[in-house]
């Protein structure tokens, strides 16, 4: 069953590569959280009763619920509707997808450790590669927040790759970070964008005392 | 010979039933199921009219676009009845069928020497090339799967019946019934009540055809919807069920799938012309998965 949510989860990175507008991008990331509460929920029954339920709660609540509320206020407060033209062609962006997971499963089936689950690995490597891309070829802030949650996906998966009793500090502190991120990323996107109208890179790199 | 009956059957209804899909969600009066039979009818009881620049090939190749469409139609297996024709390797066969079929119109419309009919050729070539690799790697993945190559066999082994081999047969479906419509320039690609040429693909290619050739035009249309229709109902229908439980699900898989594309057609919008094709290229992506998730089911890929 979690070999299901691992390839469904990787159908949605091809499907960030496709979509060129901003609500999808935050519907995306909200499946992105359902998926990863169901590889949670089908492969970490051995850890402790407490822990597995805070993972649990963590996915569903934070991953998929709250930032995607959040982040789709931000948009609505920014009037992002589209995503200005991306600066690599979708059609390019697709094939790099591909070739990343064709790459992430390669290698996770060349590891053969005992010590690394390595079907986690493979979209945990995939999700970090193209969350990486996914920064590099948008413009505008908002899509480097997505990125960093998608890599952000990535290690979290990767987590679970290795080790299957995930320590609860480290997961606290992932939890916090994230959350904390997105917080502070929501409100300077809302600050650029009503001081300057515009959340283009571009723009901001012309900035002057 | 059923398995080929079968398809001749269902092809008479299918666009009939999208018609009347979409007629009923915009709330018209419903055309009859058979509406798109009488329209042929009418057509080859017309003459055909060629343009004096024309040669030979632009009068040969709705033929030979209409018989490589039936002899693709030899190929398919449904369920346990075997189709007509088969042997090792024949989706291969299948695919370039359709692929002669699709170059003979290609070069047909460029014989008419229309700006128009050329563009139209232009945009079809390459989305036809562009579905090509999914429905390559779908297949190759399938017969990997199933350990057969001829769609006969394959189809005969193929059972999914474990949680990951659903991702299969899921996602099959997904990219056939999209492979479908893009084949034969529906929806997402192109629209084909559009009333202008230049936003036409299929539609404007044919422009030039009348009486007679379009009528086997309609008709190769018809034939190609019900092939995929039943490339996707091997997909759910199990042979080890009886025969007529079989002929009742097909049928059944083919007024749904049926329905499925009226209501894709009533309500999406088409994609602007630039984005086509790397819509279609997504369908090769996730083909890839497909294929990659078969690699896991067989342990070629070992994870852990």
């Amino acid at each position: 069953m979690t070999y299901l949510f691992i390839i469904l989860y990787a159908t949605t990175l091809i499907y960030f590569a496709l979509s060129e507008r901003v609500k999808k991008f935050v519907w995306l990331l909200s499946i992105q959280g359902f998926l990863l509460f169901g590889v949670v929920f089908f492969s970490l029954h051995t850890i402790e009763i407490f822990d597995f339920l805070f993972i649990l709660i963590e996915t569903i609540l934070v991953k998929s619920l709250i930032v995607p509320l959040f982040l789709n206020k931000v948009r609505k407060h920014n009037h992002l509707k589209r995503e200005h033209e991306p600066s690599v062609p979708v059609f390019y962006s697709i094939i790099v997808v591909v070739i990343t997971l064709i790459l992430s499963f390669i290698i996770s089936s060349h590891l053969n450790s005992n010590q690394i689950h390595t079907k986690y690995f493979t979209v945990a490597f995939a999700s970090i590669m193209f969350g990486i891309y996914f920064i590099i070829i948008h413009k505008n802030i908002f899509s480097h927040v997505v990125g960093y949650l998608i890599i952000e996906n990535g290690i979290f998966l990767l987590s679970l790759a290795v080790g299957s009793v995930m320590p609860m500090m480290v997961n606290l502190a992932i939890l916090l970070d994230v959350l904390m991120g997105v917080l502070v990323l929501g409100v300077f996107i809302n600050h650029i964008g009503d001081t300057f109208k515009s959340i283009e890179i571009d723009q901001l790199s012309k900035l002057k005392d | 010979m059923i398995s080929f009956l079968l398809i001749l059957i269902s092809a008479i209804f299918f666009v009939g039933v999208i018609t009347k899909v979409k007629a009923k969600i915009a709330a018209r009066k419903m055309p009859s199921v058979l509406q798109p039979v009488y329209d042929v009818i009418r057509l080859f009881k017309k003459g055909a009219i060629y343009s004096p620049i024309t040669s030979v090939i632009f009068k040969i190749a709705p033929i030979i676009y209409f018989s490589s469409i039936l002899l693709a139609t030899f190929f398919i297996p449904i369920g346990s009845q075997k189709a007509i024709l088969s042997f090792e390797g024949d989706f291969v066969f299948f695919a370039y069928l359709l692929g002669v079929g699709k170059f003979m119109m290609i070069i047909a419309a460029m014989d008419t020497g229309s700006g128009f009919e050329g563009m139209g050729a232009n945009r079809e070539a390459l989305y036809s090339m562009l579905i090509e690799p999914a429905f390559f790697i779908l297949a190759g993945s399938v017969a990997l799967f199933s350990n057969n190559i001829s769609f006969n066999d394959l189809f005969l082994h193929l059972n999914l019946d474990t949680n990951l081999s659903y991702i299969i047969g899921i996602a099959a479906i997904y990219v056939l019934v999209y492979i479908a419509m893009v084949e034969n320039s529906r929806m997402p690609v192109d629209d084909p009540k559009t009333h202008l040429e230049l936003t036409m693909v299929h539609e404007v290619m044919v422009l030039d055809n009348s009486g007679f050739d379009l009528a086997l035009i309609h008709i190769a249309t018809w034939l190609k919807f019900a092939i995929y229709g039943s490339l996707i109902s091997n997909f759910i229908i199990h042979s080890v069920w009886t025969w007529y439980w079989q002929i009742i699900a097909f049928f059944v898989i083919q007024l749904i799938f049926s329905i499925i594309v009226g209501v894709l057609e009533a309500f999406r919008a088409r994609n602007k012309m630039e984005k086509n094709p790397q819509w279609i290229i997504m369908l090769s992506a996730i083909s890839i998965v497909v294929f990659l998730t078969a690699l896991i089911i067989t342990q070629k890929i070992i994870l852990n």
